[in-house]
């Protein structure tokens, strides 16, 4: 069954389009990466899938509803992002952030035990308290990636997610990604980053606004 | 559900602001520095003017209150949560109403503090203090929202700063003026039948931007 459905998306700049028609079926428990060219159309796409643009052309689904019909709370329940922006309030500690998008998004449950979370992503306890103002590129996006943690989506949308991370932190990043793969979750993943390209269940590419599959060497 | 989530940003702006100390600070200051610049500009033969308080108050509050409203949405815009708060986490009203809310918060104490100030300087003194306090309570309740939705809808506008001034003074003329036309006639001892419209202006202009506001901003941000 299709979770996520792309139905002749169009999306157009300055009257010239950047994506032409695409078609794209996301299914649940796979990692589809998207790769192309930088302007490629490739964020473009990802905020048309999560519901934050309107396409000029075209109709996205998930679970067969037009996502305009489904309600937004219950959109951000169902789809999490990742973006280039860390999406985090900077004077608040990446524990009182986590914390804040669990309690908007899932109001009136229980407390989230975000430590823990922030520890799976390889946050140290000792910067758990600290203002993310002060974190370095690679500790924002471990944040960012507790807070997509703690959304519970099960459709997850990432533009380059490895940006800023170490090593340990793009294995760290791999590992999470294969384990919400692993519980059911659908995964789309725009990246350059040619270590996450053996994750994937599919590859794809932008080319020039037409989605197209990726040429594996 | 529309509170809880309310409460939740606003909770959350209130600690932003605590920790960034930048917008309560830079109002107060300002409508100080306006209240002393406007002292001078006013002196006659040495003696400040109080005629002059009525004008004074509200323009300065007015100038105060817009230093908050170009600082209102900051914090979503430094970190890039102002698309996640706005279209999928909370939704575009409770965005709203925590910003609404944290301006009127600011200037309520800006005004509370600046009000004795305003007297001292130019040595007035208030007639009818509750009429006056429900006039300027009235006043920052739709300065509050209305600033909100402008700031709001201008948030991704290049020259934002120069435009939320140009469109939103215009929009709050009536307020302006009427809250200037209460503390005139208090001054002058006019009794309270003389106010009724005045005050009946306010609260309808407020009932009116409380209503629509919300609603133009959710339609706005679900274009």
């Amino acid at each position: 069954m299709t979770r996520l459905l792309a139905e002749g998306v169009g999306w157009a700049v300055d009257g010239r389009f950047v994506l032409v028609d695409v078609e794209l079926a996301l299914q649940p428990a796979t990692l589809t990466v998207l790769t192309g060219e930088n302007g490629a159309g490739k964020s473009s796409l990802l905020e048309i899938l999560a519901g934050t643009r309107t396409p000029a052309r075209g109709a996205v689904k998930l679970d067969g509803v037009p996502l305009p019909e489904i309600a937004p709370a219950h959109l951000a329940r169902r789809i999490a992002r990742l973006d280039h922006a860390p999406g985090l309030y900077l004077e608040l500690s990446a524990l009182e952030n986590v914390r804040l998008f669990h309690a908007l998004l899932h109001p009136g449950t229980a407390v989230l035990d975000a430590a823990a979370l922030l520890t799976d992503v390889g946050l140290a306890s000792r910067d758990h308290m600290r203002p993310v103002r002060g974190f370095s590129r690679g500790m924002l996006q471990r944040t960012a990636l507790a807070r997509v943690l703690a959304s519970g989506a099960d459709v997850w949308l990432l533009d380059e997610p490895s940006t800023g991370l170490d090593r340990a932190g793009c294995a760290l990043l791999a590992d999470v990604l294969q384990r919400v793969r692993a519980q059911g979750a659908t995964i789309l993943l725009a990246t350059h980053d040619p270590a996450l390209l053996p994750l994937a269940d599919r590859r794809l590419h932008l080319d020039h606004g037409h989605l197209q599959p990726a040429q594996v060497a | 559900m529309l509170l809880r989530l309310t409460w939740l940003l606003l909770q959350k702006d209130l600690r932003v602001a605590a920790r960034s100390r930048e917008v309560f600070g830079f109002m107060l200051l300002f409508a100080l520095l306006c209240v002393v610049v406007f002292a001078f500009g006013f002196l006659r033969e040495g003696e400040a003017a109080a005629a002059q308080v009525p004008g004074v108050l509200w323009v300065t509050l007015l100038f105060s209150g817009t230093v908050g409203l170009l600082r209102l949405f900051a914090a979503e815009e430094e970190g890039g949560t102002l698309v996640l708060a706005e279209r999928t986490l909370a939704g575009a009203t409770p965005l709203l109403l925590s910003k609404a809310l944290m301006q009127l918060l600011f200037s309520g104490v800006t005004t509370l503090l600046l009000l004795p100030v305003v007297l001292v300087f130019f040595d007035a003194s208030l007639a009818q203090p509750v009429l006056v306090l429900a006039a300027l309570a009235l006043g920052l309740v739709g300065q509050a929202m209305l600033g909100a939705l402008v700031a709001a809808l201008l948030v991704h506008v290049r020259l934002r700063e120069v435009l939320l001034p140009l469109v939103l003074y215009p929009l709050l003329a009536p307020l302006v003026i009427a809250g200037v036309r209460i503390t005139v006639l208090t001054q002058a001892g006019a009794p309270a039948e003389a106010l009724e419209g005045w005050l009946a202006l306010m609260l309808g202009f407020d009932a009116l931007v409380l209503v629509t506001a919300p609603w133009l901003h959710a339609r706005v941000v679900e274009l």
